[in-house]
């Protein structure tokens, strides 16, 4: 292959497929990218056989051809380029970079060795804002834990039904649901469980690469697709395998009771959860209670080892009568404070052992349900 | 040659042109799902070794199958969705250890999540933990003789008992063991106000007739705590013509309540009848050697030793509730995580204390007519007039004594609340009803279930 293309082009493209490559013990050839030239475009690719990422850049191609190196030796090396232009010459299995005043040569392999990305079968897409997208998943997408028991809540769950789109994390002590509605009715409606570094990497490409966005899925596996800005040709491809199973029936967890809504200014109620953790020990337990008399909760959070920290903050509290105390993970709660964006917050506390949950004021789209620490 | 050892000779030869990273990576768990007219079809693990071996492999496997099998036209690969299936019988241990590192203990999960998504099961219930006492083993032997032979022996099978005594234990148990001895049957197990919600949405969505055909294919119904359905008469109905279908189609029916059929207020009489039909068993208090056993077997589940004293002072104050004992137990195991040593009889005592002194909780007289008339179905008006019909006669009793026993008011006092009545007729009242207390268990039912809604609701 035979290409010119710009620097910066080039440095963005391989900037972000090196993030997937991995050093596998078992296949080498995953902490690779491959560089293919067809047409006018350099196509980056980089897998690591749950998420592919396909990266187009503009290119003038003089001859077509395939290479593949090392990602991330590639990647260190663009970076300090400051050429605005350069050209790029297979040579046998190398890579060459030709600029103004230097010439260089990376070592490759075999491209023949490189996995064949899966196609997927364009059809019925989902069609999205990028900001939409990123906005909503960011909020959810740090939930989850990784489980080799149970896969399926490992993930991240879509939901695409009439006009609106949920995205689901939990790990089973906490839940966060973001839903995300549209404008124009679904073309397609069904479910998918996104493995959670796929998650990650979307919103991480969503950030720098906002704008329309079009998603089509099979049983397993995802497409994610930016349409080409000045071109009718696809920009990225992010595709990924999809984690098998049932979701569970989440929604039987949300709560329909409340014994206390309690309305607190979020920064404030953050920063006192955060000092509270300081001396919330080994459990990690900060205890609140909505003292409805002084319209004010009490914080609270000791151990035996540091020492404690009572605070009281002004809230306004709905509630009947008064409202038992309530534990929780400091670490929970934070999550929780942290995704919602809104300057005041509302905390709901459900019956005994029921949980707690979370909703930013002025909007019903986003809602952190969390579990309480058994009282001590 | 089966289909295993054809393809066994086949990787046998491939390994030879295949480098053994590719071989490791694309062959994994690769296997020849059928083999029809000449055409196999080859399940492969994910659609990268899908397109690799399409694209890199097909001829040279294509070529070796035929020099295997003469009748070899073409190959197809597929990809194989796994059975998560394969991993949920060793979930129940395993996930909650995974989550006992992770949060050191007392952080509480969604329940939800631990139960099976079809049968709405929890899988930790089941016979080999409940524990058989005098007070239980009547519910228990049915339970064991609906499990083993579904649709034939007691059908329904009616278990009532009061509150933390083990009755949804013993649901799940049945349908656990169902599951376990039949996994093709199948079983729904549903809270009754889920069942209730359900039906409301239903008839709310106008697909009601979905949500019966949902009922019909199930071979095993289980409904718990049935006493809500009390006044719901659209429910009602609904849940009677399922009833009736299951029933007549020898599925089991399983339900569970916190008094007789009989005792249910406004429950429509063909319900009711129909739920006498079967077997009915109790579920009684658990005498101290019971709960003592019940507390041992909670501490080998949770895996922690408790001083044999420590076990019998939690018994013998925890007295009428199961779920009461396991609470005093998680108190002390938290103090013993905390403090790293094991709590001694007098540390027990002042930690339990909260727990046994404050349920001396209060209760008024307005609560007390309104659980006494709920009970017996009748108004608030009706008890409190002076009619001397019978079947108001006996509840207005009842009421009068609990006021004494409970509240302490002098008799004149109540008298008063009962449309000017004389003391002494209060006085008279409160002593029959002692008195029948001794003879009639129907009566000690009836005013353990008042004093529980007295003091458990809100």
């Amino acid at each position: 292959m035979e290409i010119e293309l710009l620097t910066q082009n080039l440095k963005e493209g391989i900037n972000n497929v090196e993030r997937l490559t991995k050093k596998s013990p078992t296949l080498q050839v995953l902490d690779n990218t491959l560089l293919e030239a067809d047409k006018n475009f350099l196509k980056l690719i980089s897998t690591n056989l749950e998420t592919s990422m396909i990266w187009w850049v503009l290119s003038k191609v003089n001859r077509e051809g395939r290479v593949a190196v090392p990602a991330t030796f590639l990647n260190n090396l663009i970076n300090l380029i400051k050429d605005n232009k350069v050209k790029l010459r297979s040579e046998n299995k190398n890579l060459i970079l030709e600029m103004a005043n230097q010439t260089t040569q990376i070592q490759g392999i075999d491209p023949e060795e490189f996995p064949i990305i899966p196609q997927i079968e364009k059809k019925d897409p989902i069609e999205i804002e990028g900001e939409q997208l990123e906005q909503g998943l960011s909020q959810v997408v740090e939930v989850p834990s990784p489980s080799q028991v149970r896969p399926e809540i490992s993930g991240i769950y879509f939901s695409f039904k009439k006009d609106k789109i949920k995205i689901v994390g939990t790990d089973s002590f906490r839940l966060a649901e973001k839903t995300i509605s549209l404008e124009k009715k679904l073309k397609k409606e069904g479910q998918f469980i996104l493995p959670q570094a796929s998650g990650r990497e979307l919103v991480n490409v969503l950030s720098q690469k906002p704008g329309p966005l079009k998603i089509y899925f099979e049983p397993s596996q995802v497409l994610f697709e930016w349409p080409g800005q000045e071109i009718s040709y696809p920009h990225i491809h992010l595709l990924s395998r999809l984690i098998e199973g049932e979701y569970p029936n989440y929604q039987e967890i949300i709560p329909k009771k409340y014994t206390a809504q309690i309305t607190l200014k979020r920064e404030d109620f953050l920063t006192q959860i955060k000092e509270a953790g300081l001396f919330s020990g080994k459990i990690s337990e900060v205890k609140l209670t909505p003292i409805a008399k002084s319209k004010k909760i009490k914080i609270f959070a000791q151990s035996p080892e540091v020492g404690k920290n009572e605070a009281y903050l002004t809230a306004k509290i709905e509630s009947q009568g008064e409202v038992p105390e309530v534990s929780f993970n400091y670490r929970f709660l934070v999550d929780g404070l942290q995704n919602i964006k809104s300057s005041e917050v509302i905390l709901k506390l459900s019956d005994g052992e029921g949980p707690g949950v979370l909703r930013p004021v002025g909007d019903l789209s986003y809602l952190y349900i969390l579990m309480p620490i058994k009282a001590s | 040659m089966t289909n295993d050892e054809l393809w066994q000779a086949v990787l046998a030869q491939i390994q030879f042109n295949v480098s053994r990273a590719n071989f490791a990576t694309w062959f994994r768990n690769t296997k020849i799902l059928s083999k029809n007219q000449g055409e196999v079809l080859i399940s492969v693990e994910n659609s990268f070794s899908k397109e690799w071996l399409d694209n890199k492999y097909a001829s040279l496997i294509l070529k070796i199958l035929r020099s295997l099998d003469r009748d070899t036209k073409a190959i197809e690969f597929r990809v194989a969705l796994k059975k998560p299936s394969a991993l949920s019988a060793t979930r129940g241990t395993t996930k909650r250890d995974e989550e006992k590192e992770r949060t050191g203990g007392p952080q509480l999960p969604f329940q939800e999540f631990t139960l099976d998504i079809k049968t709405n099961l929890n899988p930790r219930y089941t016979f080999d933990n409940f524990v058989v006492g005098g007070f239980n083993e009547l519910a228990h032997a049915a339970a064991r003789a609906v499990s083993e032979n579904p649709g034939f022996v007691y059908n329904p099978l009616f278990i009532y008992g009061g509150v933390g005594l083990g009755k949804t234990h013993l649901l799940q148990a049945i349908g656990n063991r169902i599951t376990e001895l039949s996994p093709k049957r199948k079983i729904k197990y549903a809270p009754s106000e889920r069942f209730l919600s359900s039906i409301v949405e239903a008839i709310r969505n106008h697909s009601i007739g979905e949500l019966k055909k949902s009922f019909k294919d199930v071979d095993v119904l289980i409904i718990d705590d049935v006493q809500f359905f009390a006044g719901k008469e659209k429910s009602q109905e609904e849940f009677f013509h399922i009833f009736n279908f299951l029933y007549q189609s020898q599925k089991q029916i399983i339900l569970s309540s916190d008094k007789t059929p009989k005792a249910i207020p406004s429950l429509e009489h063909r319900l009711r009848s129909r739920f006498e039909g079967g077997m009915i068993a109790d579920i009684g208090s658990p005498d101290f050697e019971t709960r003592l056993a019940i507390l041992k077997a909670k501490c080998e589940e949770k895996n922690v030793e408790l001083d044999s004293k420590v076990m019998e002072y939690i018994v013998s104050v925890v007295k009428n509730n199961i779920r009461e004992i396991e609470g005093a137990l998680n108190r002390l195991i938290i103090f013993q995580k905390i403090n790293n040593k094991a709590p001694s009889p007098e540390i027990a005592k002042k930690l339990l204390e909260s727990l046994i002194a404050s349920p001396r909780r209060t209760t008024n007289f307005k609560k007390i007519i309104q659980v006494v008339s709920n009970l017996y179905d009748l108004t608030e008006k009706d008890l409190l007039s002076t009619a001397r019909r019978k079947e108001i006669v006996k509840p207005r009793q009842v009421a009068m004594y609990l006021l004494r026993e409970e509240l302490k008011e002098s008799y004149p006092a109540i008298g008063r609340r009962f449309g000017g009545k004389d003391h002494t007729t209060v006085i008279y009242a409160r002593e029959k009803i002692a008195k029948e207390l001794k003879s009639d268990d129907n009566l000690l039912t009836e005013l353990d279930l008042i004093r529980q809604r007295l003091y458990t609701e809100f």
